[in-house]
């Protein structure tokens, strides 16, 4: 199962991820996402009175932003934007500030395949500074499907584009938990299984679809242990005082 | 202050780093104790999780809380704030006071506040008070006075400078035994100080050349540990004097 691939990479392996938080002055929560090349600064303004129109005024509403590097907003853009909302909708807790809006600002610096991934780690990253309530983290993948079959994680822009189809998947992150291993409870199992989001693009065989949900689900945990320890060494920086 | 709670599992986090998801507390394996939660934990079913990063805190007997710094404040009742008037009804004083909405002063929630004497305050004034009431889906409702019904330090603050800064580093400067920070700079200079916990400082000196002094330390020594900010304080301290 060994398939070429760009710097030598194995087929599950991830490009080298950095993430830091607290990276603009002005805005209430800030930080910024690179998955090698790829590169996106995300901004949490808020939360502000009021929701806009159209939203339930019993739940908090989050507005997403997407600014592209180059160029005018299509629908590409509108697209990343609802889906950014429809997933953090679900790992934020909506009812802890009611009636009120919290504006994320996503802006790309460089794109260089497994663009959503990487803004999903980069807003999450930024609603954890600004201290808005999460049910818990999401960690994305982005799956891809060669033309001989194979699948492999974290695609690069040149990668993508020779692609049979891809897809993209939205996880809960790895919890520590104080309850037992292996226990039977039922709503710590369905964090540990869940899916937030999946975005699929060409065609796809079902096999293929849930051998790649199998693939990305294996790097769930270390994706996390990643972005768990890049956010803890600044608030150690931080907090290291206070103790 | 903080201590290891002896009676439950070991592996409770108490003092250490926790994330969004995390659960921390099983409450079916403590069934005849009552545990008190503060921010930033919520309770979902049988379990206590965390809703937001930071360092997990107990105090003795039964008191849980996260703790962690942002640029935004999320009011909770009797803590003491910084707050900007930004608007005058009839009933009631608009406060800005960085959280999520924006806060009610009643104008009767003076001491000796009655109809007639409704205190005037132009838009901007700086306030110290107190919050009353902090639930959601409402407006918070601060108060001028302490509970027993006397203005005690509560009112408008004049002169001096106002500077903003996380809550965690206002949460520091109010800590005791008193922060090394403002214990080295008192030592050597008389200034006035006011700190809200919604990340709000309040600064007056006798000189300007003061205020500018204590809030630029304050504001650089924020990142560093308690022993960097003693020698920070002091090198800066001899080259003024």
């Amino acid at each position: 199962m060994n398939v070429e691939r760009e710097g030598g990479r194995g087929t599950n392996q991830l490009r080298p991820m950095d993430c830091s938080r607290n990276v603009l002055s002005r805005a209430h929560g800030s930080a910024s996402c690179s998955h090698g090349e790829t590169k996106v600064i995300a901004a949490v303004f808020g939360p502000k009175a009021g929701t806009k129109k159209n939203e339930n005024p019993e739940k908090a509403c989050i507005e997403v932003i997407w600014k592209p590097k180059t160029g005018q907003i299509g629908k590409r853009e509108k697209e990343f934007e609802m889906i950014l909302k429809r997933t953090l909708e679900n790992i934020c807790l909506l009812t802890v500030h009611p009636n009120t809006t919290t504006s994320i600002i996503v802006q790309v610096a460089h794109d260089d395949g497994s663009l959503l991934p990487c803004a999903i780690h980069a807003t999450c990253a930024a609603l954890v500074d600004a201290g808005f309530p999460l049910k818990s983290l999401a960690v994305a993948i982005c799956c891809c499907l060669t033309e001989n079959g194979h699948i492999i994680l974290d695609p690069s822009k040149l990668e993508e584009q020779k692609m049979k189809a891809f897809v993209c998947l939205v996880f809960p992150s790895s919890v520590n938990s104080v309850l037992p291993e292996g226990s039977t409870d039922a709503s710590a199992k369905s964090t540990e299984q869940g899916i937030i989001t999946s975005l699929s693009h060409g065609v796809m065989t079902v096999d293929d679809y849930f051998h790649s949900v199998e693939q990305g689900r294996a790097a769930v945990t270390p994706l996390s242990n990643i972005l768990k320890k890049k956010m803890q060494s600044q608030f150690a920086s931080n907090l290291s005082k206070a103790g | 202050m903080e201590s290891k709670p002896s009676i439950h599992s070991s592996s409770l986090t108490v003092d250490q780093q926790v994330f969004p998801g995390d659960v921390v507390l099983d409450l079916s394996k403590m069934t005849n104790q009552t545990i008190k939660l503060g921010g930033g934990l919520r309770q979902d079913g049988d379990f206590i999780s965390v809703m937001k990063a930071g360092v997990l805190r107990f105090s003795k007997p039964n008191k849980y809380w996260v703790e962690s710094s942002h640029k935004r404040y999320v009011p909770s009742a009797g803590d003491n704030i910084l707050g900007i008037v930004v608007d005058a009804r009839s009933d009631n004083f608009i406060v800005d006071i960085k959280g999520p909405t924006l806060a009610f002063l009643p104008v009767l929630a003076f001491e000796g506040g009655t109809r007639r004497n409704i205190p005037k305050f132009e838009m901007g004034t700086l306030l110290y008070v107190r919050v009353v009431k902090a639930d959601t889906g409402m407006n918070p409702e601060l108060s001028c006075m302490d509970g027993s019904g006397k203005a005690a330090d509560y009112g408008p603050l004049k002169d001096g400078f106002m500077f903003e800064t996380s809550t965690g580093l206002s949460r520091t400067l109010l800590s005791s035994p008193t922060c090394p920070v403002l214990e080295t700079l008192g030592k050597k200079l008389a200034f006035e100080i006011a700190v809200g916990l919604n990340g709000r400082v309040w600064l007056n000196a006798a000189t300007p050349s003061i205020i500018v002094l204590v809030a630029n330390t304050i504001k650089q020594t924020e990142s560093m540990s308690p022993t960097q900010q003693k020698i920070r304080v002091e090198s800066l301290l001899q080259k003024m004097l």
